[in-house]
């Protein structure tokens, strides 16, 4: 006897099938039509235009020129685009490696049942909601060396001036810094989201079983927030490679290139140089380098899925 | 009777036929749409305007952003008062932008077909906007002005600047020449005399080694990632050392010279041999590492002082009765001095005004243009820092000698190379001077690898 996918498949071949089929959902994608047409305008448009940027030549004032892979060519012999992949590579990290754990304590007490939870909940999300140019200037002002409290409550500590946005290491933790400090209320709700999904008689049975804080943790809250880690990670990986505003406003790349990230780069040649070209170039090696982490994250984080 | 109410559904067909509809009367009503179409700019001044017309002013005034520009943001409003009410037929509308970026959104905005009409621009980047031709040529305007008039202005490097293959594209509102702020206190205290300052290199290594004393240091300078540190500093000296930043003839980046090197050195030395420019020089902004810093009571000497800065020196109470000019003008606490470096080896700058190629009304913008530019107007403009007009300067106001020290500063002063890739040389060379500061990297290397890297790109461009 056909099984039921069998006599479906075999309903769908009958002769006039494929007409009714056009004739059935004409309306929902004639309705489908202007989403796809207003995707396709601030989506794909915009993405094949950068491709078609990066490999020409766009002087302003002048018509452009197509210059093949040349841009690219130009940019991976300079030492100074190595360095701004590495600095972004080293901004990436030093953020996911900061923000992630203070999301996970944040989260746990969020969606705790603590006195007060609420107004962490709020608190929390304060820095989400500053501008990453208002938050940088706030940044470099607690860090300067004469007034910045920051700078002067270690300088009284340790008797010893902080030059933090000049000092090379300084600087680069000082732009993790900011940007853990801005990254991690979105974890943050992301990882509680799942937290709360946690039906408690799991953590009674890992009780029981003598699990204690840690051991709990491990096997019990990070595979069931899995998911969650996965989106938060996933997105603040795009964020902080694209990151511009915020490294821009706290250093200009400084001292010399080495807090030039790649988002920095991308911003002095689109809007300072005018290097359209370059730019372009940048805006799809750093799309090749988004793509590389999500696939990178799906093998890490998605591995075991469905088992 | 209840009246029965009859709702009429729309059909498939009906709802596809009006849809069709919209769409081709949307297509129609696109393709009849009259187009703006800038007109070219006329050197001829409308004869009669029948109707008020409105034109844009864009500025970079910011009343909250320091008390300087409080000063600026009262005389911008009221030069567009009187203007409006000396020409009730044009109306001025001011548009802010920040001031590091009023060029480049000029040339964006042309490029995206946004209008504006008089613009604050930078001698700079003039080359860039020649390049572009967002600017319009102001030659057959000028060419009506009396050869006095022109004279007045064309005195200054500024002038110069705008002056791009014989087309003069704007017209300096100021002379921003750069000297160096002394505490005379300071000085006295050091047992140096204060109405004798450095006239020489030397000298003024030697005072500032003198004035460096617990939190205050002998000399400020800046060399953070911004234009000001090639322009204020490492551009005197490779000058002063008989170097060029850029050649014009095969356009190339020339900063790794022999001169180079031997200004990247007396920066080097300043901060760790010497020790008398402190090393969070490097980092920060320009404003807070001299202005801030001087006032403060931080530096001794404060290197590349602006003339756009007399007003704070004023309010600080350092300086008296010299904003605006008078001839009583006194140096109290502070006093300045020409940039101790070779004659010709200072660098000199102002704000100019343009008329942006999309303006509907350049004749009316250029009328606001002159208006601005009037003696009585430029006199109390507290951003020109000092007159753009020659003739001002014979004043009685301006016969102090803290003014004539100013006049003998612009008289020397220069601009920066003509590059139309002047930002990314400012950028390289800032970079570079970081790179040698902070990592202390051998210097005669690492300024071939940045020109090598500069001219990769841009040489012959």
């Amino acid at each position: 006897m056909p099984s039921t996918l069998e006599r479906s498949i075999a309903f769908t071949r009958r002769p006039g099938w494929s007409l009714y089929l056009r004739h059935r959902y004409r309306l929902p994608y004639l309705l489908l039509l202007p989403v796809v047409l207003l995707l396709l305008l601030f989506l794909a448009w915009p993405l094949a235009s950068v491709f078609y940027f990066s490999l020409r030549r766009t002087p302003l004032g002048e018509p452009s020129q197509f210059v093949g892979l040349d841009n690219f060519a130009l940019l991976f012999r300079e030492a100074r685009f190595l360095g701004n992949i590495l600095a972004s590579l080293q901004y990436l990290v030093g953020v996911l490696g900061l923000s992630v754990p203070v999301a996970y304590l944040a989260a746990v007490l969020i969606s705790s049942k603590v006195r007060g939870a609420g107004a962490f909940r709020t608190l929390f999300l304060l820095p989400w909601i500053i501008a990453p140019v208002v938050s940088a200037i706030l940044f470099r002002t607690m860090v300067d060396p004469y007034t910045g409290p920051v700078a002067r409550a270690l300088e009284t500590l340790t008797g010893r001036k902080y030059l933090f946005l000049v000092n090379p290491q300084l600087a680069v933790i000082t732009i993790i810094v900011h940007s853990a400090w801005r990254s991690f209320p979105l974890e943050m709700l992301l990882i509680a989201a799942g937290l709360t999904s946690i039906p408690q008689e799991l953590y009674d049975s890992a009780k029981v079983d003598g699990a204690g804080g840690w051991a709990q943790f491990r096997y019990v809250t990070l595979p069931l927030t899995k998911n969650q880690l996965f989106v938060a990670v996933l997105l603040i990986t795009i964020w902080t490679l694209q990151d511009a505003e915020g490294v821009y406003s706290l250093t200009q790349g400084g001292p010399g290139y080495t807090t030039e990230v790649v988002g920095v780069r991308l911003f002095k040649e689109a809007f300072i140089y005018f290097n359209v070209g370059i730019a372009a170039a940048i805006g799809v090696v750093l799309i090749a380098l988004s793509v590389l982490f999500m696939v990178f994250y799906l093998r890490v984080l998605g591995a075991g899925e469905g088992q | 009777m209840a009246e029965q109410r009859v709702v009429r559904r729309l059909s498939r067909r009906d709802f596809m036929r009006l849809s069709s509809l919209g769409l081709v009367a949307l297509g129609l009503g696109g393709c009849v749409m009259p187009t703006a179409v800038a007109p070219a700019a006329s050197p001829q001044p409308s004869p009669a305007l029948k109707k008020p017309v409105t034109i844009k002013w864009a500025h970079y005034f910011d009343p909250l952003q320091s008390p300087a520009q409080k000063f600026n943001y009262a005389w911008m409003e009221r030069m567009v008062a009187t203007f409006e009410e000396k020409y009730p037929e044009i109306n001025v509308e001011p548009e802010y932008f920040d001031w590091d970026k009023i060029d480049n959104r000029s040339i964006l905005d042309y490029e995206a077909g946004i209008k504006h009409d008089v613009m604050f621009g930078s001698p700079q980047l003039m080359a860039k906007h020649f390049q572009v031709g967002d600017y319009i040529d102001l030659t057959p305007y000028i060419k009506q002005w009396p050869e006095d008039e022109v004279k007045d202005f064309s005195w200054s490097p500024v002038w110069a600047s705008a002056r791009q293959d014989d087309v003069q594209i704007g017209v300096p509102t100021g002379v921003h020449t750069r000297s160096v702020a002394y505490r005379r206190d300071m000085f006295k205290e050091a047992g140096l005399d204060p109405d004798t300052p450095p006239k020489t290199w030397d000298e003024c290594l030697e005072a500032a080694k003198a004035l460096t004393k617990g939190d205050v240091w002998g000399l400020g300078m800046y060399f953070g990632p911004s234009r000001a540190t090639i322009e204020l500093y490492f551009a005197p000296f490779v000058w002063h050392f008989g170097g060029e930043l850029w050649d014009p003839a095969t356009k190339k980046a020339t900063f790794a010279s022999e001169a180079g090197v031997k200004a990247a050195q007396v920066i080097y030395d300043l901060v760790y041999t010497h020790k008398v420019t402190p090393e969070s020089a490097i980092g920060g902004t320009y404003d807070d590492a001299i202005l801030a810093s001087f006032l403060a009571g931080r530096l001794a000497m404060g290197w590349g002082f602006g003339s756009y800065w007399i007003v704070s020196l004023e309010e600080k109470g350092f300086i008296k009765n010299c904003f605006p000019a008078k001839a009583e003008c006194t140096e109290e606490t502070a006093g300045v001095m020409v940039t101790p470096t070779a004659p010709g080896a200072q660098f000199t700058n102002a704000w100019t005004l343009s008329i942006h190629k999309l303006s509907e009304h350049p004749a009316e913008a250029f009328k606001f243009l002159e208006f601005l530019i009037a003696p009585e107007n430029l006199y109390d403009f507290p951003d020109a820092g000092l007159p753009a007009r020659l003739s001002l300067w014979s004043k009685a106001e301006f016969q102090s000698s803290f003014y004539q020290k100013w006049l003998e500063a612009a008289r020397k002063g220069r601009p920066m190379p003509p590059t139309v890739h002047y930002p990314e040389l400012a950028d390289t060379t800032a970079a570079c001077l970081q790179e040698i500061l902070v990592n202390k990297a051998p210097i005669a290397e690492t300024l071939k690898k940045f020109e090598d890297e500069w001219n990769a790109k841009y040489a012959g461009a």
